[in-house]
C-alpha cells in the first residue's frame, strides 16, 4: 500500500483555510499550483502551504504568546481546478503586507518559496503568480531609469533597439573582442553585449575588456553620430567586487552595465539597481538559471513571477524569450509577462496566465529583450509581437553573416527599419514580411546576403511549459 | 584529437571556410593584402592576428561596410565572397549553423 502522508501534526485547515476571507487591497496575493501526495485533502494541503509560507513555523515557539499570529498569518481563501490536469490544483493565498519588510523582494521570496517547497505533504509546488499591492510596490525602487528615460538618454525613438551578444573573435583577446563590438555598432546596432559567462576569467579580465569595449563605443559613436552602448557584465563573486566594476564602467563613460539577477542574487541586484539610478546608468538584466526554476510546469517559480521580482528589484532590460526562433516560448504566456514588464496596469487574464490584476502605479517599465536563435527572417514577427519598446538581439544572426559583423549588423538595422516603416503604413507584418524584406534588400546588399544565408524557418518543437488551458 | 598548432589553411577549414579566420583571409584577398593563392596553411595565431589588424585598418577606411566600398573593390569583394558562400553551402554550411546552438 502506498504511503499516506500527514500534512502535519495539527490540522492546518483549522487556522489557515479561510474560504470566506475577502483579500484586502493591501494583501500580497499568491497563486500556487499544488500537487499533493496521495490521500492528503486539498483544503488541508493548501492550508499547509499558507501556513508554511507565513507563520506556520512560528507556532511552536514561546513567542506564540506575544505575537498576534492571526494578524500575520497567510490565509488560503480559494482553491480551483487546474484545467486539463487532475493531479494538481490552484491554491490562492493572501498574506498581510505587515508580514514583509518594505522594499525587499528577498524577504518576500524567502517566505513564499522557502521551506514550504520541501514540505513532505507535497509532491510538487509551483508559484504561478503574485499580486503585489500598490502599497508594497511604492516601497521598492524599481527600474533605475525605465523605458522612456532610456530612449531620452540614447536619443532613439520609434523603433525596437538592436543588440548582439559578442562571441570571442580569434580566441579571447580583449582587443579583438572590442573590435567585434565596434564592427557591430558601426554596422548599425545600438548595443552589443557581454556573454553571461564572461565575468573576469583569467583569459580576459574585466578591466581590459571594459577599456577596449569603451574605445569601440567611442569610435562607433564618432563615426555614426549615434549613441551606442555595450552591456558590460559586472556580475561578480561578491557585491563589493560587482560595485567596483560598476564604478569603473561609470568612470570610463559607459552608459549601460549588465547583471545576472538570479545567479548574482536579488540582494546584489537591488543594490546595483539603486546605484544605477543614483548614477544615471542603464541596467541590462540577464536571466541565467531561470529555466531551473521556471521550466517544470508542476514545480518551481513561473517566469511571470521572476519578471515581477525583477521589476521591483530593478533593471531596465530583461530577457523575455523570443516567441519565434529556436528558443521558442508559448506566445500568449510570453505576451503576458511582456505586459508585466512594460505596462502600468495589467488586468487578470487567464488566457495569458495572469492570475491577478497588477497595478505598478508610476513605477517605470522594463524593456523586454528577445535574444537567441533569431535572424533577419524573424524580424517582421518580432516587430509585430514585441512592438517598439523592446530590444531585439541577433547574436549568430549578426556575427554569422558571411561578410562579417558589420554587414550582419547593417542587414538587421535595414530590416528593422523596413518593418517599422511598413507597420506604420498599415501593412500586416507577419503576412507581408517576405515582401517587405525583399523590397528593402534591393537597396541593401548586406540584407540581400543575409536573406540568402538564413531561410524562413519553422520550428516544430512543442513548448514544454504552456498555459494550463492549453494542456487540455 | 590533438589540436594543430598552426592553421590548416582556408581550403581545409570547417564549414567550407565560413569561419572567422576564413573571413579575414578572404578580406585580405579583397584588399590585396594577400595573393588569392595564399591559403595561410601553416600560419600561427600571431600571423593571423597580424593579418586581422591589417584587414581592420583597410575596413576602417570604408566604415566597415561593403556598401561603402568603391565600385572596383566592391565588385572584387562580391566575386570573392560569392564564390566562398557557394563553396561553404556545398560543404553543408548554412546560416542555421550560426544560430542553432545559440542561447540567450
Amino acid at each position: 500500500m502506498a504511503k499516506v502522508y500527514d500534512a502535519g501534526v495539527k490540522d492546518y485547515r483549522e487556522t489557515y483555510w479561510m474560504p470566506d476571507y475577502t483579500p484586502k487591497e493591501t494583501d500580497i496575493l499568491a497563486c500556487f499550483k499544488v500537487t499533493p501526495q496521495d490521500g492528503v485533502p486539498r483544503e488541508e494541503v493548501a492550508a499547509a502551504v499558507a501556513a508554511e509560507s507565513s507563520t506556520g513555523t512560528w507556532t511552536t515557539v514561546w513567542t506564540d504568546l506575544l505575537t498576534d499570529l492571526d494578524h500575520y498569518k497567510g490565509r488560503c481563501y480559494a482553491i480551483e481546478d487546474v484545467p486539463g490536469d487532475d493531479t494538481c490544483f490552484y491554491a490562492f493565498i493572501a498574506y498581510p503586507i505587515d508580514l514583509f519588510e518594505e522594499g525587499s523582494v528577498v524577504n518576500i521570496m524567502t517566505s513564499l518559496v522557502g521551506n514550504v517547497f520541501g514540505f513532505k505533504a507535497l509532491r510538487a509546488l509551483r508559484l504561478e503568480d503574485i499580486r503585489f499591492p500598490i502599497a508594497y510596490v511604492m516601497t521598492c525602487n524599481g527600474p533605475p531609469q525605465g523605458i522612456q528615460l532610456e530612449r531620452d538618454i540614447l536619443n532613439k525613438y520609434g523603433r525596437p533597439l538592436l543588440g548582439c551578444t559578442i562571441k570571442p573573435k580569434l580566441g579571447l583577446s580583449a582587443k579583438n573582442y572590442g573590435r567585434a563590438c565596434y564592427e557591430g555598432l558601426r554596422g548599425g546596432l545600438d548595443f552589443t553585449k557581454d556573454d553571461e559567462n564572461v565575468n573576469s576569467q583569467p583569459f580576459m579580465r574585466w578591466r581590459a575588456r571594459f577599456d577596449f569595449v569603451m574605445e569601440a563605443i567611442h569610435k562607433a559613436e564618432a563615426e555614426t553620430g549615434e549613441r551606442k552602448g555595450h552591456y558590460l557584465n559586472v556580475t561578480a563573486a561578491t557585491s563589493d567586487e560587482m560595485m567596483k566594476r560598476a564604478e569603473y564602467a561609470k568612470e570610463i563613460g559607459a552608459p549601460i552595465i549588465m547583471h545576472d539577477y538570479i545567479t548574482g542574487g536579488w540582494s546584489a541586484n537591488t543594490q546595483l539597481a539603486k546605484w544605477c539610478q543614483d548614477n544615471g546608468m542603464l541596467l541590462h538584466i540577464h536571466r541565467a538559471m531561470h529555466a531551473v526554476l521556471d521550466r517544470n510546469p508542476h514545480h518551481g517559480i513561473h517566469f511571470r513571477v521572476l519578471t515581477k521580482i525583477l521589476r521591483l528589484s530593478g533593471g531596465d532590460h530583461l530577457h523575455s524569450g523570443t516567441v519565434v526562433g529556436k528558443l521558442e516560448g508559448d506566445r500568449e504566456a510570453t505576451l503576458g509577462w511582456i505586459d508585466i514588464m512594460r505596462d502600468s496596469f495589467i488586468k487578470e487574464d487567464r488566457s495569458r496566465g495572469i492570475f491577478f490584476d497588477q497595478d505598478w502605479g508610476a513605477m517605470p517599465g522594463v524593456m523586454p529583450v528577445a535574444s537567441g536563435g533569431i535572424h533577419v527572417w524573424h524580424m517582421p514577427a518580432l516587430v509585430n509581437i514585441f512592438g517598439d519598446d523592446s530590444c531585439l538581439q541577433f547574436g549568430g544572426g549578426t556575427l554569422g553573416h558571411p561578410w562579417g559583423n558589420a554587414a550582419g549588423a547593417a542587414a538587421n538595422r535595414v530590416a528593422v527599419e523596413a518593418c517599422v516603416e511598413a507597420r506604420n503604413m498599415g501593412r500586416e507584418l507577419e503576412k507581408e514580411g517576405k515582401d517587405i524584406l525583399q523590397s528593402a534588400a534591393k537597396h541593401s546588399p548586406e540584407l540581400a546576403i543575409a536573406m540568402e544565408t538564413w531561410k524562413e524557418i519553422k520550428f516544430e518543437f512543442d513548448t514544454v511549459d504552456k498555459i494550463d488551458a492549453a494542456h487540455k | 584529437m590533438k589540436k594543430p598548432k598552426t592553421y590548416v589553411g582556408i581550403d581545409n577549414e570547417i564549414n567550407g571556410g565560413m569561419t572567422t579566420i576564413g573571413k579575414i583571409i578572404r578580406d585580405a584577398w579583397v584588399f590585396n593584402l594577400l595573393d588569392e593563392s595564399e591559403t595561410c596553411a601553416g600560419w600561427n595565431l600571431s600571423g593571423i592576428d597580424n593579418l586581422l589588424q591589417k584587414v581592420n585598418d583597410e575596413w576602417d577606411k570604408y566604415g566597415c561596410l561593403v556598401s561603402h566600398l568603391p565600385p572596383e573593390l566592391r565588385q572584387r569583394h562580391n566575386k570573392i565572397h560569392n564564390v566562398a558562400i557557394i563553396k561553404a553551402k556545398s560543404a553543408g554550411w548554412s546560416g542555421n549553423v550560426e544560430t542553432d546552438d545559440e542561447d540567450e
